[in-house]
């Protein structure tokens, strides 16, 4: 190859010629991101990573949810482990289409709750509920979403899927204070143009 | 930011007429009404094929893209504008991941989007096979090209795909700081010697006509392209796109004392629309069909990328071993 203008570029010693073939789609699983914006706020979802396994997806999810915006929490799953409802519409509760009687088979366990409450909008984590499976959860969850606004869709996820974030691994949300070259706020130049066409006039 | 207005192969047929016309009806219904389409909802394969390739084009032109700045990383003047442009850099190619995951919702896995790239399949925008000569280049590239791609953006982020919105949304938030900071490094070069002006100029010189070709050519008047303004997947033609970047743009650049290499350029009053010449888009065709400055480094520079990483890849994904004591 030519010589690049890039250094880094030209260190790759990037040989002439084929490459060895890449294999076939050979991907990482996906991996649903949850965010909490601030102390104290529920988590949103925010959005995917692919990560070969719940670690890195976390790491990946910190890189890529919290490099700017405020963030105080992030949480991930694997997205084959969330059990979705139907979507409904209008002033359509999907609670109603919830049945009553459930499997009783499964240990009793804890399991989380998100509910899509606005077309357009991320699904929220609303609570979580003790259970003997996803099917069990929901149906418990049911009494205490029937009435009220609509909600067009819910994902029920087992906890012990999620990763969550510790207590003590909390202060990789603190940003350091010289970091503000990150804001457009540390680029005025206003006085600098100002200043610029006083000595050209 | 990166993405540019243009699609750049149309598809001919819309294909409409194998859709079932009630579900289409509520389908129009939807986005006329102002709701989002969501990954869920029963979508015409022409408006998935079509934003696939849309969102993917502006993914790749993301990663694509910070490589001609990611060039005066390790010679960017001070240890301040190096931090500026990583951080930059950095950002967009986080972007390129939200919006590939934002593609991934209509049913194209990642790999197979970064297998088209590097195959040459599908395109990116055409200015970053431009190469970045000096410092003053990538000035250029830190507020004029962000500030085309922000025009551009900010259109689609009114679009009618949700995922998509929710993705620009994130993404047009980081922008401002992109923005200012590219302003500010030109403002700087511009308000500093003789020889650091003479290098702007020369930046400005080199990279207008990319520049120009930026939004694409005008859009041909077509069913086609009339369907996709109602589905509000195109929100705006590329002249529109040209002209309200020149209207934003032009003034601040000659303000800093700064020419631009087109004699004919100036606002028409009269119309309120920007007059220039005619770009070249001939040498656009040429350029995005592979015979531009930098294509092939671009194109080997991710493919070294992949085949350096895959060892990698393979390695986490392998099954997990057990411990065992040896054998003998």
């Amino acid at each position: 190859m030519n010589k690049s203008l890039d250094p880094r570029v030209n260190r790759l010693n990037i040989p002439t010629g084929e490459l060895t073939p890449k294999v076939p789609l050979d991907q990482f699983g996906t991996f649903e991101v949850f965010v909490q914006i601030k102390e104290g706020k529920g988590y949103r979802h925010e959005g995917i990573v692919h990560a070969p396994n719940r670690d890195m997806a976390f790491l990946f999810a910190k890189e890529q949810f919290s490099r700017r915006f405020m963030c105080a929490g992030i949480f991930v799953v694997e997205t084959r482990n969330v059990f979705v409802t139907a979507y409904t519409e209008d002033k359509d509760n999907i609670y109603s289409h919830i049945s009553d009687t459930y499997p009783e088979d499964g240990e009793e366990e804890q399991y989380e709750i998100f509910h899509l409450e606005k077309r357009g909008k991320q699904h929220e984590h609303i609570g979580s509920v003790p259970a003997k499976n996803h099917q069990q959860a929901l149906a418990l969850a049911k009494p205490n979403f029937i009435d009220g606004d609509p909600i067009y869709n819910v994902w029920v996820v087992k906890t012990s899927d999620i990763l969550f974030t510790e207590e003590e691994d909390k202060i990789m949300w603190n940003t350091l204070p010289e970091k503000k070259f990150r804001d457009a706020s540390d680029y005025r130049a206003a006085d600098k143009i100002k200043e610029f066409k006083e000595r050209q006039a | 930011m990166y993405g540019g207005g243009n699609t750049f192969e149309s598809i001919k047929a819309t294909g409409l007429e194998n859709e079932d016309p009630i579900k289409l009806a509520e389908f129009e219904a939807r986005i006329e009404r102002g709701e989002k389409i969501e990954p869920h909802d029963w979508m015409p394969q022409l408006y998935r094929k079509q934003l696939i390739r849309m969102i993917e084009q502006h993914a790749h032109s993301e990663i694509i893209g910070a490589l001609p700045e990611g060039t005066w990383i390790t010679r960017a003047p001070g240890f301040k504008r190096k931090l500026a442009l990583m951080a930059k850099v950095q950002d967009e190619v986080g972007h390129a991941q939200l919006l590939y995951g934002a593609a991934e919702t209509l049913g194209k896995p990642r790999e197979q989007m970064l297998d088209d790239l590097v195959s040459g399949k599908s395109k990116y925008s055409n200015i970053f096979n431009y190469p970045a000569f000096t410092w003053a280049d990538s000035c250029f590239i830190s507020w004029l090209v962000d500030a085309g791609a922000i025009v551009n953006q900010l259109a689609n982020a009114r679009g009618s795909y949700g995922p998509y919105c929710r993705a620009l949304e994130r993404i047009c938030a980081e922008e401002s700081f992109h923005l200012k900071y590219g302003h500010h490094c030109v403002i700087h070069l511009a308000t500093g010697t003789e020889k650091q002006r003479e290098m702007m100029q020369a930046a400005i010189n080199r990279w207008w006509a990319p520049m120009m070709h930026f939004f694409g050519p005008a859009d041909k008047a077509s069913v086609h392209s009339e369907i996709l303004m109602r589905w509000k997947v195109k929100m705006s033609s590329n002249d529109e796109q040209r002209n309200q970047f020149l209207d934003m743009y032009v003034p601040k650049i000659w303000e800093l004392g700064f020419t631009i290499p087109d004699p004919k350029l100036g606002k028409n009053e009269a119309t309120g629309k920007w007059e220039y010449t005619e770009p070249d888009w001939e040498e656009f065709k040429r350029v995005i069909n592979g015979d531009g400055p930098c294509n092939a480094e671009r194109l080997a520079v991710r493919r070294t990328a992949e085949e350096r990483g895959r060892w990698v890849r393979q390695a986490l994904l392998a099954p997990k071993t057990q411990y065992v004591a040896p054998l003998a």
